[in-house]
């Protein structure tokens, strides 16, 4: 499904000239579900950023389903983007102003859909997530499981194949953290391939897949039955 | 997708309350002077527009030659004899009309009163389409007809069907009234006219006006009186380049040679144009700056919302960075914001539209103005400001803010950047550049305005009670009587008939010559009618020789005679070669223009360059001389108490020595306001331009420092923990939008020196120089604004520091 062939990605200010990812490579096949585990600084976070296609790597190539997208501009990233990949965040990421059937809605608006089959559609994510009865509800009003369970939701509703998970667990404690972990199984149970950044060896259990990265580099790949 | 950005549009607004207000409050105003602005300028230049032949029709006035030297370089009148002319020689022009305005004691039933009235050609009546309740356009063809307006019948009979109905000019001259027409709306010229007090009220033939006094119905070449307005009304295919073209030919033919010094060409202007052909007479162009002024006062309005949006959207870079995630393009994003800024436009177009619906009352009362906020007209032009303001100041925040990559959105890159802050810096620098212009403007208009009114305290205009319209047969007669009546009251100091008492713009002069002949040597010498008691009513002091006496031989000017004694001021001096005043006395000076009468002027005394017509007039020689026969005003000098009871003693005596004329009567103050009150109505309304945009950019500014600061908490927390105090926080603050403030004021106040002096050169005695107020006027903007940023500066600075870390 996925494949990265010598990836770098290289920040550089003035003076200085910071490697985040040194030759990556490994692949992703549809229906994994991979934990990215690392210390601080290592690249997890660049790696995922350039697996869902929201940031370009500096070189190497990188097929998405078949297709390079390495040398992709923002724009053509974009209409990939939104059919093909789901966003989970630490921080949430929830819009202040808009109410949790919003926010969920927010992933459909701009999929050229009829609000009716988005109202259908946003109704049925809050089902799965137990979040129907919050759906009048503002951000601010909700615990941060709940928050969670709102960006969770706002990940699946668009049925993409592929949810990216950055330290989904993050500012969680450990009861809400687990609920999410279940949430994400059962979601990879249905079939849609799941990669997560986790600093928790516990959750990272939840995965079939751990790959390690050290200074831009895959340390360890490991594969676990399922 | 549009309600969903609507929506999040006005959550963000419930969210941020004071930002929303400041935002929305800020656009309402800038809005409401817009648009007010506007409906002004519309009004003013579609006078008379509501006349059938409007579009054909002319007014012509002349351009006054330069010799003329009375400060106005064009007239909206002509002299009389060019009507006729037309008429004779140009069959393209339809119609030709002409009025001439003079003011007579009416009566009518049982009441008098003075009555301005228009003296018109019979075809002014097919120029203009009235609306008459009785009679027909043919009203002014009878010699002896009159034509008055509804309101005109109502306040004389009571009623309108008054056709047929007698009425007297001056106690001896019958008419009948021949036609009753509905009153004009005020948006004509014939009511609208600053300098012209008659209204649309009441019309005669022209032909009459030969009967009642020296005038031929030809016209005469020898009179030019503000009010003396010509009419053509052109065929169809003939337009305003073809008649200025005939006019231009007209004047080489038929212009006498000596008629050259007074007008050098005719001026043809659009009938729609005459109610605005004022300012540009007066050379100040009052429509285009009104346009200028309020769109800039837009402006700053617009630059305060980009600039406080565009601040408050860095802080929304998260849920952009959250949008573009889920596949938001720029385009959509921009769209979203832009909704958003319309949104506001919106709301406040909606507040500036009440609050129009207050003011427009209260300034058509203040200013009998007819304007109106008509909707269905109104609209394109309030929803087209709405959609391109909302555009125009949202486009440049929603730009900044959509244009980072997701994961710099996200991680919110901006807000700790400094992105878009010279654009800020440029803005607040904008908006200061245009009011500190205006505020400099208004302060050299306001300085220039008080160095005339000090300067006309050299007439003691407060203490002069100026009785007008005396040059009628009857009154003149009783003249002596009523001037010893007068100064046997006990408060009255000084009676002085003359033709014109300062600050009436009242030109009158004579080509002199020290030889006799001496065409070459001519000067321009300005002529004051006046009895010997003008000199004590006035304070002029005598700087040698004596004053002209009352009963002297050659001391008053009488038909029989060809020399007269007479005084001069110093500039007059100067100007016939005469080296001090005590040389001058028995030195001879002569009229070089051989229009018979007066030749030869003997001078008796010198009196001191003063400025008689005053205001923005330049100093000029004059001659003073009697003549009993011109005599149209008595100035009344009277001690400073007990005015009231003294003007009641004046008009006593009035009555009891000429009971059949109503006294007219008003101070010398009025006379002086009636051009003075331009000058200040003017300056009243620049200094409202100026204080409203001066408000605006104060409230940017704060609402701007206040997101400035809150953006720097962290840092202010930072440098507080390592010992900054609260001062130097605060002047961090304060500094930081100083540089913007100071530079705004190297562009603004250049271009207010060259704006004002356009002002200035009106004047004939200006300011001696414009830089010192307008560096005071620079000084008080940066004030203003130090002042605006400090107060929120201090109190950030003095927050407890561990308040301010804990923020992020």
């Amino acid at each position: 499904m996925l494949k990265l062939h010598d990836l770098y990605k290289v920040y550089r200010t003035d003076e200085v000239e910071t490697v985040a990812l040194n030759g990556v490579n490994f692949e992703i096949h549809a229906g994994d579900f991979v934990a990215i585990m690392g210390p601080s600084g290592c690249g997890k976070s660049t790696l995922l950023n350039i697996i869902g296609l929201l940031d370009s790597p500096s070189s190497g190539d990188y097929f998405f389903f078949d297709e390079n997208v390495a040398s992709y501009s923002e724009s053509q990233r974009s209409v990939i983007r939104k059919k093909n990949v789901g966003f989970i965040f630490q921080s949430f990421n929830l819009i202040d102003e808009l109410n949790v059937a919003e926010n969920i809605e927010l992933a459909l608006l701009y999929h050229d859909m009829p609000a009716s089959e988005r109202r259908r559609r946003v109704a049925d994510a809050m089902d799965r997530m137990g979040i129907a009865h919050r759906a009048r509800h503002m951000p601010g009003q909700l615990s941060g499981g709940q928050q969670q369970r709102v960006a969770v939701a706002r990940a699946v509703v668009g049925n993409q194949p592929l949810i990216l998970a950055d330290e989904p667990t993050g500012n969680l404690d450990s009861v809400h953290g687990q609920e999410v972990m279940e949430m994400l199984r059962s979601l990879n149970a249905d079939g849609t391939t799941i990669v997560m950044v986790t600093h928790s060896p516990a959750h990272a259990d939840y995965a079939h897949r751990t790959v390690n990265l050290f200074d831009g580099h895959v340390v360890t790949d490991s594969k676990r039955a399922a | 997708m549009f309600w969903n950005n609507v929506k999040v549009a006005l959550r963000n607004l419930q969210k941020n309350k004071f930002f929303a207000t400041i935002n929305i409050a800020g656009l309402a105003i800038g809005l409401t002077v817009f648009v007010f602005g506007n409906l002004l300028v519309r009004y003013e230049t579609t006078h008379d527009a509501f006349f059938e032949k409007a579009a054909r029709t002319y007014t012509i006035g002349s351009i006054a030659a330069p010799a003329l030297n009375v400060g106005i370089d064009k007239f909206n009148s002509v002299h009389s004899a060019l009507g006729p002319l037309i008429k004779t020689e140009l069959p393209d022009v339809e119609y030709v009309a002409r009025t001439l305005i003079w003011e007579y004691l009416v009566t009518m039933g049982a009441d008098s009163y003075y009555q301005g009235i228009r003296f018109a050609d019979p075809e002014l009546l097919r120029i203009f389409d009235l609306d008459y309740l009785h009679g027909d356009e043919t009203a002014l063809d009878d010699p002896s007809g009159v034509l008055i307006t509804e309101s005109i019948a109502v306040k004389y009979f009571g009623r309108t069907d008054v056709l047929g109905e007698a009425i007297t000019l001056d106690n001896e001259y019958d008419y009948r009234i021949t036609a009753v027409v509905r009153d004009l709306p005020l948006n004509s010229h014939f009511n609208s006219l600053v300098i012209i007090e008659t209204d649309f009220e009441m019309f005669i033939p022209l032909k009459a006006l030969a009967r009642m006094r020296d005038f031929d119905e030809a016209g005469e070449w020898d009179n030019l009186s503000l009010g003396n307005m010509t009419y053509v009304t052109l065929k169809e295919g003939f337009d305003l380049t073809w008649l200025q073209a005939q006019l231009d030919g007209m004047y080489g033919r038929y212009v006498p040679e000596n008629i050259h010094e007074v007008i050098s060409a005719f001026w043809a202007v659009p009938l729609v144009d005459a109610n605005t052909s004022i300012w540009v007479s007066l050379g100040m162009p009052v429509i285009a700056v009104v346009k200028i002024l309020s769109f800039l006062v837009l402006i700053v309005a617009c630059v305060n919302y980009t600039n406080l949006a565009t601040a408050q959207s860095l802080g929304r870079s998260r849920e952009v960075g959250m949008r573009k995630t889920m596949g938001a393009e720029q385009g959509q994003l921009i769209t979203q914001f832009l909704v958003e800024s319309l949104v506001i436009a919106a709301i406040a177009m909606v507040i500036a539209v009440a609050a129009l619906e207050v003011l427009i009352p209260i300034f058509n009362n203040l200013a009998s103005k007819a304007l109106t906020l008509d909707y269905l007209g109104s609209l394109p032009l309030l929803v087209l400001t709405v959609i391109l303001v909302g555009i125009c100041a949202g486009l440049y925040p929603a730009w900044l803010i959509t244009r980072a990559s997701p994961i710099d959105a996200l991680r919110d890159v901006a807000r700790k950047g400094k992105k878009g802050s010279t654009v800020r810096s440029v803005m607040i620098g904008a908006q200061f550049a245009i009011s500190a212009f205006m505020l400099a403007i208004v302060s050299v208009v306001y300085m220039q305005n008080e160095k005339v009114k000090n300067a006309s305290y050299e007439f003691p205009r407060s203490e002069v009670y100026v009785l007008q319209r005396l040059d009628v047969d009857e009154i003149r007669g009783r003249l002596d009587t009523l001037r010893h009546e007068l100064e046997a009251l006990p408060d009255v100091k000084g009676v002085a008939y003359s033709w014109q008492v300062p600050y009436q713009q009242t030109n009158s002069t004579l080509n002199a010559s020290r030889v006799q002949g001496d065409v070459a040597g001519k000067f321009s010498i300005q002529i004051l009618r006046m009895a010997p008691e003008f000199l004590d009513v006035y304070d002029i002091p005598l700087l040698a020789g004596r004053n002209i006496g009352r009963d002297m031989a050659n001391d008053s000017r009488s038909e029989d005679r060809s020399v007269i004694n007479v005084l001069v001021n110093e500039m007059a001096l100067e100007r016939l070669g005469i080296s001090s005043p005590a040389e001058a006395i028995n030195q001879r000076f002569f009229d070089v223009d051989d229009d018979g009468g007066l030749e030869e002027f003997v001078i008796v005394g010198v009196v001191p360059t003063q400025n008689i017509t005053g205001l923005f007039n330049s100093l000029k020689p004059w001659v003073y001389y009697q003549d009993n026969r011109n005599i149209q005003v008595a100035s009344v000098r009277i001690t400073s108490d007990n005015m009231m009871r003294t003007i009641g003693q004046v008009e006593e005596t009035w009555k009891r020595v000429i009971p059949e004329y109503p006294i007219q009567g008003r101070f010398l103050d009025d006379v002086f306001n009636d051009v003075y009150n331009i000058l200040k109505l003017m300056n009243g309304a620049l200094a409202g331009f100026a204080f409203i945009a001066l408000a605006l950019a104060l409230i940017g500014l704060f609402g701007l420092a206040a997101f400035m600061a809150a953006q720097r908490t962290k840092e202010i927390g930072i440098r507080k923990v390592l010992g900054a105090d609260s001062l130097q926080i605060a002047r961090l603050l304060v500094w930081q939008f100083s540089k913007p403030v100071l530079l705004a004021l190297c562009i603004a106040l250049p271009a207010a020196f060259l704006a004002s002096s356009n002002y200035l050169n009106f004047f004939a005695d200006r300011i001696d120089t414009a830089i010192p107020i307008l560096l005071v006027s620079g000084v008080v903007a940066v004030i203003l604004a130090w002042v605006t940023v400090a107060g929120h500066a201090i109190r950030i600075a003095r927050s407890n520091p561990v308040l301010a870390l804990r923020y992020e």
